[in-house]
């Protein structure tokens, strides 16, 4: 009980002060339709090479891109997690916490559950705007929900490694030196932004062990083809397992810092 | 009844730092106790054993009536801690930053409502409860800092160096707020500070700490008490070069072992010269020094004051450590070279 009352009332933390910062709520709802506009501009011509894959279930690049862009969204939002953290280590409001009763453990989890709070809520906002542009969902509102499900395990597992790199390495520098090496070469060694069969061999290969790619894949046959359920259920495994993977790794470099 | 009893506490960081090495002290329920020393003598080092956020190498203490070892989770029910860094949310308001510690010690919502009400006019803020952090003043933050480590009504609080960083007329004003809630609370009050005016006006026993040691402990009379009589401080020179060292080792030598003379203590530039009567002994001095053939830029006579005390008990004054970036190894360095 105590547990979970610790982690509402930091998690309402976490959420008051992300909503206090106007710019940054303008610039999260601009940037997705950035993306989505600039890039289907970018790849306008790729148009005429999906013709040439039939499994693909599109000829439209906006509408092969627009699955990707929530993951990406997802992905870069919980990355950069770990600077929340950063900040109380600095300013001494961690060490501070540390001396009063609070759960050690809710800490780190309500940090990584209001980093989830609020890239649902950016997901669902580029899924709405996906729509506007004309995007068509092919599994609808249920299929939405199931792809929310799938991105928040990949966001936990993203916002859970930053926060353990940012009590490992203490300082934004080298935490954004990390961050930095791992997300760009993550989305690109993927499909989010090109159809596997337009990959070479190797990259297609290597995209197995990435789990944004599952995520993708996962939600553009949800967006795309319905309800693939041999890729699903491959999808949902692997981001559970990457959601347990950074939930440990962030739990042990939180119990190294507390101790 | 003690509140703090320490035995043998020591913590040794990686590369043999010995930051505080086997302390012992017992702080009685109620008082203000004081621990004054130089940056990097091994106060926070101590604060953090005993309010659990450090494990101790050897040696241990019991808090509040709890092994910190055995019941860490007991003592930190009990205490407060005021960081030397205020470790306020500046995202959130004054009342939100209070209602979260006040959750954090598992006081119901009623019960919160009223502390904050009470501790906002302890600290006097009561007016800019709903105001963003990040629009108070350096002062005011302190003092919100101060109120988030009582919100749970301690018996115990842990004050590390609680006016650093502030103005000297903000740095009264938080004297009067710490004196204030200790008759009002009737909180034993654990304060360190390198400032000794601060410990002379706040503690009733000073601890004074150098090098993760305590060198001396009594109440601020005491302690001065222990220089005996009167200090005369002189000043031989203006620049402090080689000659002028010489020039004072001279005058010392003169001086020290004369009767009317009980100790004598070098700094930097200057000569302190305990004595008896500080009237009647200055003539005499400035005797003794004419028919050595020196002469003295500048002489005073005080009472002893805790930088006095200081001085005595550590060799070097708390100042000199003050102004540069003393690494503990090069402290360390020092105290081999006193120790031989």
């Amino acid at each position: 009980m105590n547990l979970l009352a610790d982690i509402w009332f930091q998690v309402m933390r976490h959420l008051r002060t992300q909503v206090r910062m106007k710019i940054w709520i303008f610039i999260n709802l601009i940037q997705p339709i950035v993306w989505l506009v600039l890039f289907t501009q970018v790849f306008k011509s790729l148009s005429d090479m999906f013709t040439a894959i039939p499994g693909l279930g599109t000829t439209s690049y906006l509408q092969f891109f627009a699955p990707g862009v929530v993951v990406m969204t997802v992905m870069f939002g919980s990355a950069w997690a770990g600077f929340g953290m950063l900040h109380d280590i600095d300013m001494g409001i961690l060490s501070k916490m540390l001396a009063t009763p609070v759960t050690r453990v809710s800490i780190i989890t309500s940090r990584v559950i209001a980093s989830m709070v609020v890239l649902v809520i950016q997901a669902i906002i580029i899924f709405t705007i996906s729509v506007i542009m004309g995007v068509h969902i092919a599994t609808g509102v249920p299929g939405v929900l199931l792809s929310l499900a799938m991105v928040s395990m990949l966001g936990l597992g993203f916002a859970a490694f930053s926060n353990g790199l940012a009590l490992l390495l203490k300082r934004p520098e080298p935490l954004m030196g990390v961050i930095n090496f791992f997300t760009l070469p993550t989305m690109f060694l993927s499909s989010t932004m090109m159809p596997s069969e337009l990959l070479p061999g190797w990259l297609d290969s290597v995209r197995q062990f990435n789990p944004v790619d599952h995520a993708v894949v996962g939600v553009r046959d949800l967006v795309l083809r319905g309800y693939i359920w041999d890729d699903l259920w491959r999808s949902l495994l692997v981001l559970a397992a990457w959601a347990a993977l950074g939930i440990t790794f962030g739990t042990l470099m939180f119990r190294r810092s507390a101790e | 009844m003690n509140i703090i009893e320490t035995s043998k506490l020591t913590k040794v960081f990686p590369g043999d730092i010995r930051a505080v090495d086997e302390v012992d002290f017992e702080i009685k329920a109620g008082e203000i106790f004081g621990f004054l020393g130089p940056n990097g003598a091994g106060k926070t080092t101590t604060i953090k054993m005993l309010n659990t956020l450090l494990q101790p190498t050897s040696g241990t203490a019991v808090v509040v009536g709890f092994d910190i070892h055995k019941d860490p989770a007991e003592v930190r029910k009990n205490i407060g801690y005021v960081a030397q860094d205020v470790g306020v949310d500046e995202h959130a308001t004054g009342r939100e930053n209070l209602t979260l510690y006040g959750h954090f010690y598992r006081l119901d919502g009623r019960t919160i409502k009223q502390r904050v009400k009470e501790l906002f006019e302890l600290v006097d803020l009561t007016g800019q409860e709903d105001r963003l952090v990040s629009t108070y003043s350096g002062g005011m933050r302190k003092r919100l800092d101060i109120a988030m480590g009582l919100i749970h009504q301690p018996q115990l609080i842990f004050l590390d160096e609680p006016t650093v960083g502030l103005d000297p007329q903000t740095r009264v004003h938080i004297w009067d707020y710490i004196i204030n809630l200790a008759k009002a609370m009737g909180v034993t009050i654990f304060l360190t500070t390198h400032y000794m005016e601060e410990a002379d006006r706040l503690a009733d026993r000073v601890a004074i700490m150098d090098l993760g040691k305590i060198m001396v402990m009594g109440t601020p009379d005491e302690l001065k008490r222990s220089i005996g009589g009167d200090v005369v401080t002189l000043s031989p020179c203006t620049t402090v070069d080689e000659e002028c060292k010489e020039f004072i080792r001279r005058t010392e030598s003169a001086l020290s072992g004369k009767p009317f003379v009980t100790g004598t203590q070098v700094t930097d530039g200057k000569l302190a010269v305990y004595v008896n009567k500080g009237e009647s002994a200055v003539p005499g001095i400035m005797r003794l020094l004419a028919s050595e053939g020196i002469e003295v830029d500048s002489l005073s006579v005080s009472r002893p004051s805790l930088n006095d005390v200081f001085l005595k008990y550590t060799g070097h004054t708390i100042r000199a450590e003050e102004g540069r970036a003393t690494t503990y190894a090069e402290m360390s360095r020092k105290r081999t070279r006193r120790l031989r």
